[in-house]
Order: C-alpha cells, then sequence, then structure tokens
C-alpha cells in the first residue's frame, strides 16, 4: 500500500503541469516527425531492409512515444539534489529502502509520463503516418512487458547514476551520457542492425537494446516473446546492482548542510 | 557612459564569471569531456546512417556534417556569451531578477555576465567535424579554401540569429512564467531540424523554419552559396544584414516586455 501511494503521488504531482505538458508533447511529437522525414527523405530512392518507408516511419514514431517512458527519467531519481540539500540523509533514515522509496515514486511519474506524452504523441502519429496497431493481442501483451521491463532498466541505470553524486555532488553529465548512448545503441534512430559490426556488438554487450530495440521489434512483429528472456536478465542483473550499491551508499552518506 | 564603457564592463564581468565557473575544476574537465562526447554521438548517429546509405535527397554525408558543425559553432556562440538569457525562467520564478534591476547595469548586459558557460566540449566537436566535412570537400573539389572565411562568417550570423531566437522567447517568459516548453519548440527542436538539409522537410516545416522561426538562415541558406555555388555571395551579406533585423527586433521586443515584468508574491 506504501508503495502504491509514493507512486500515486508523484503521478498526482504531474497532473498540476497538464496544460504545459501537452504543449511540451507537440515539441517532442515534431522531433520525432524530423527523424521520420530523415528516413522519408533516405527511403526515397533506396529500399530499407526488412522495414520499408512505411516500417521505418512505424519504428521511429514508436521509439520516439517509448521514450518517454524508457529513456525521459528523473535525472538519478532526484538523488543528486537530494545529496545537494541533505535531504538524502532523512531519504536514507526512513523504513523504506532507499532503491525502493525512489523506484516507487519514479514508477508514478512513468505511469503519468506513459498516460499523457507517450500515448497522445503516438495516437497524433497513427493518425498522421496511418499507422496501424498489431492484429494480435499477444503481440500488445509482450510488447506491455518489454516496455515494463525497460522502463525499471532505465529506473535502476539513473539510481546508479544518482548514487555517484554522492562522491561527485554532481551526476549531470553521466545522465547526459546515458541519455547519448541510448540514442546510438538503444536503436532510438537507427536499428542495430544497421549499426556498423563492432558497434552491434558493443550495444548487444550492453543493456541498451533492451530499452527501445527489442520493444519496438516485438511491437511490429519482427521478434517473439523469446527475446524478453534478455529483459529480464538484464533486470535481475540490475536489481542486484542497485541492492549492493544501496550497501555502499549508507556506510558513504555526507549530509552537505543545505 | 559610451559603449566601450559597457564593453570593458562587460569583459570584466565574464572575467569574473569564469573564475568562479574555474573553482570546480574537475567538474569543468568532466564535464567537457562527457559534452564532447555526447555531442559526438549524435553525429555519429546521422553519420553511420548516410555512411550506409549515401546521399540523402542529394546531400552528402560531407554536407550534412558541414550544416550539423556550423549549427553546433553558432549554438555554442550563443549559449556561451548568453546562457542565462536561455535560464530566464529561473529568474522570474524565484523573483532573483529584482536583484539584477538593482545594479547600475543595463539588465540584458548582467543577464549575459551572469554564469558565463565555456562550453569547450562542443567547440572541439564543432570544430573537428568542421574541419572534417571541409576537408573532405576541398578534397573533392566541390570548394576552395575560401569557403573558410565565408564560413566563420556564417558562424557567427548564425549566432547573432540564434540569440535573438533566445531572447525573443526568453521576453515571452515576462507573459507566461513558464518557458521550458516554448523553448523546447523554437531552440531545441528547430535546431535539431536545421542540422539536416531543409530540403528533407514538407513545404509548411519549411516556411515555418525560415519565416516564423528563421533558424534556418544559421547553416542551410548560407550553405547553398558556400557548398554549391548557388545564388552568389549577395547572399551571405544579405543574411548578416536579417541577423542584424533580427537582433534589432528581438531588443526592441525585449524591453517592451521588461516593462511588463511583475515579481514574484514569495
Amino acid at each position: 500500500m506504501l508503495y502504491f501511494t509514493l507512486a500515486s503521488k508523484a503521478y498526482a504531482r504531474n497532473l498540476q503541469y497538464r496544460g504545459a505538458h501537452m504543449l511540451h508533447n507537440l515539441a517532442s511529437a515534431l522531433f520525432g516527425y524530423l527523424y521520420a522525414c530523415i528516413w522519408i527523405g533516405i527511403g526515397a530512392d533506396r529500399p530499407l531492409g526488412e522495414y520499408g518507408v512505411q516500417g521505418m516511419i512505424g519504428y521511429i514514431a514508436f521509439t520516439q512515444a517509448s521514450l518517454w517512458i524508457t529513456g525521459f527519467i528523473t535525472n538519478g531519481l532526484g538523488i543528486p539534489q537530494a545529496v545537494r540539500t541533505g535531504q538524502i540523509s532523512l531519504d536514507l533514515m526512513r523504513p523504506v529502502h532507499l532503491f525502493v522509496l525512489c523506484m516507487c515514486r519514479e514508477w508514478g511519474q512513468i505511469a503519468y509520463q506513459f498516460v499523457y506524452k507517450s500515448l497522445p504523441i503516438y495516437l497524433l502519429y497513427m493518425i498522421l503516418f496511418r499507422l496501424s496497431l498489431p492484429t494480435h493481442w499477444t503481440t500488445l501483451l509482450y510488447t506491455f512487458v518489454a516496455l515494463a521491463a525497460s522502463s525499471y532498466m532505465s529506473i535502476c541505470m539513473n539510481y546508479l547514476i544518482g548514487a555517484t553524486s554522492l562522491w561527485t555532488t554532481e551526476s549531470n553529465w553521466l545522465f547526459w551520457v546515458n541519455h547519448a548512448l541510448v540514442n546510438l545503441l538503444a536503436g532510438f534512430f537507427i536499428p542495430v542492425e544497421w549499426l556498423p559490426s563492432w558497434l552491434q556488438t558493443v550495444s548487444w554487450m550492453s543493456p541498451y537494446p533492451y530499452l527501445l530495440y527489442v520493444p519496438t521489434r516485438i511491437y511490429l512483429g519482427y521478434e517473439q516473446a523469446g527475446s524478453l528472456l534478455g529483459s529480464m536478465a538484464w533486470c535481475i542483473v540490475f536489481t542486484l546492482l542497485c541492492l549492493l550499491v544501496t550497501v555502499v551508499v549508507r556506510r558513504k552518506v555526507e549530509v552537505q548542510g543545505g | 557612459m559610451n559603449i566601450k564603457y559597457w564593453l570593458d564592463l562587460y569583459v570584466v564581468l565574464i572575467k569574473s564569471s569564469i573564475r568562479s565557473r574555474m573553482q570546480y575544476k574537475l567538474n569543468f574537465i568532466l564535464g567537457t569531456v562527457l559534452a564532447a562526447i555526447v555531442q559526438i554521438a549524435e553525429f555519429l548517429m546521422i553519420a553511420i546512417v548516410l555512411n550506409k546509405f549515401g546521399a540523402v535527397k542529394g546531400w552528402s554525408l560531407y554536407e550534412v556534417g558541414y550544416l550539423f558543425a556550423v549549427m553546433t559553432l553558432s549554438k555554442t556562440l550563443y549559449r556561451t556569451f548568453a546562457s542565462d538569457v536561455h535560464h530566464l525562467e529561473n529568474y522570474l520564478t524565484t523573483g532573483e531578477l529584482d536583484q539584477l534591476l538593482t545594479r547600475p547595469v543595463p539588465i540584458l548586459l548582467a543577464l549575459m555576465s551572469q554564469n558565463i558557460r565555456l562550453m569547450p566540449g562542443e567547440l572541439l566537436q564543432g570544430g573537428t567535424i568542421l574541419y572534417w566535412s571541409m576537408h573532405g570537400l576541398i578534397t573533392s573539389g566541390q570548394i576552395t579554401w575560401a569557403a573558410l572565411p565565408y564560413t566563420l562568417f556564417i558562424i557567427v550570423t548564425g549566432g547573432v540569429i540564434l540569440f535573438s531566437i533566445g531572447l525573443a522567447t526568453a521576453t515571452i517568459g515576462f507573459w507566461i512564467t513558464r518557458i521550458d516548453e516554448l523553448q523546447t519548440l523554437t531552440e531545441d527542436a528547430a535546431q535539431t531540424a536545421v542540422r539536416y538539409p531543409l530540403v528533407l522537410y514538407p513545404v509548411w516545416l519549411r516556411s515555418l523554419l525560415l519565416i516564423v522561426i528563421p533558424v534556418g538562415f544559421v547553416g542551410y541558406v548560407p550553405s547553398l552559396f558556400i557548398l554549391r555555388g548557388e545564388y552568389g555571395a549577395w547572399l551571405v551579406y544579405g543574411i548578416a544584414f536579417l541577423a542584424v533585423i533580427c537582433l534589432i527586433v528581438s531588443l526592441k521586443f525585449w524591453k517592451f516586455g521588461l516593462t511588463r515584468y511583475q515579481s514574484t508574491g514569495s
């Protein structure tokens, strides 16, 4: 119940800014539109592999909309700010595990972004580019599981980024590097199989393809449920890492004095 | 008090701002290296695609690299010297602008000398891609070294245009206070769009990026002459004239907006 309350509070807080967020959605949709235009331009006089032009438009539309629940996560889950203000000491004193506390808050944020950002942006693309939904309900189910796993991995990644601020007080740049790697290695703009082979190897050795590429491929019907095993494996690895880091954080915490 | 007096004052304020930044050396070095990585990853995204598929609507990888670099360098110029114009929202929501209003310097000068942001990472990335793309274009015989002075010139005019757009957007904050979302549209999205040739976009979007938000004049339009010899050298001078017009209009709008400033109640 406590966990649900933490999440719902974060959801409710965002509801106050719905109007501003809708304007932001327009800008976000425009970004995806630009990328789609680039692929339309590239595909004008050559085939685009198994996707084709319409397939690549569908691909970009899905990754751009999904970015709001897998990429645009709160910077370091708010831990850097808590470190600067000293709030982190209070958070560690609460009778809730720090990782669970941060995670529940972020799930509320993600739920809000799914309803008020991802869905409206994707709906707009569906109308604009005449996209259609998958015909089989299991595809939607597997996509949902893949997206939930990628959201969870993103939460864990940002928890780890946030935890570094206990040593550096500033993890802003790490957040942006992570974002750049999402753009490049997660198949946001380029499907992973079109990366140079060495970069493909790097990509598959990292968790990034499971953030966007795998859910998108499942949604578009190119992958089956088997790919979810990779997502699950990374979720387990990240959970262990986050729990381990929390133990270290408890010993490291310094109160900055606000 | 003449212009020289204000310029000298600006230099003094900038120097002290840089000194305060340098108090956090490790942060600065780390930030620089990582900023360069972020920027290069962004370019790699399009470079990989063009390398695999070849030109897009007649624009080669070198030409797109040129557009990308000019935009990065113009933006670096703007954001280095007017960082807090972009962050005016913070001043409006906290009421911190009141402090600047009490200073015996023009408000815009005070704002521009606050928190000056050195951006060597962006400079490094933009410079490297510009060198690489121009070297490629010169080797292939498409352009000559004469393109270099023109390029440096349009980076400056581009900086002025981006500053004008940024200032006009910030001024709207005097009415609506929160401008973050608007900036994403008029600055981030618009600047991203023109890092690629405008021929990729439908007419309505092209018109938007040339008339409503004249960001298309930063790199794309001048490159039609510099890279492809279209129109003539007058195009570059015409853009300089346009940049000055944009600057005057945005400054007048800023002055008008300032009269509408209401501080916060907190």
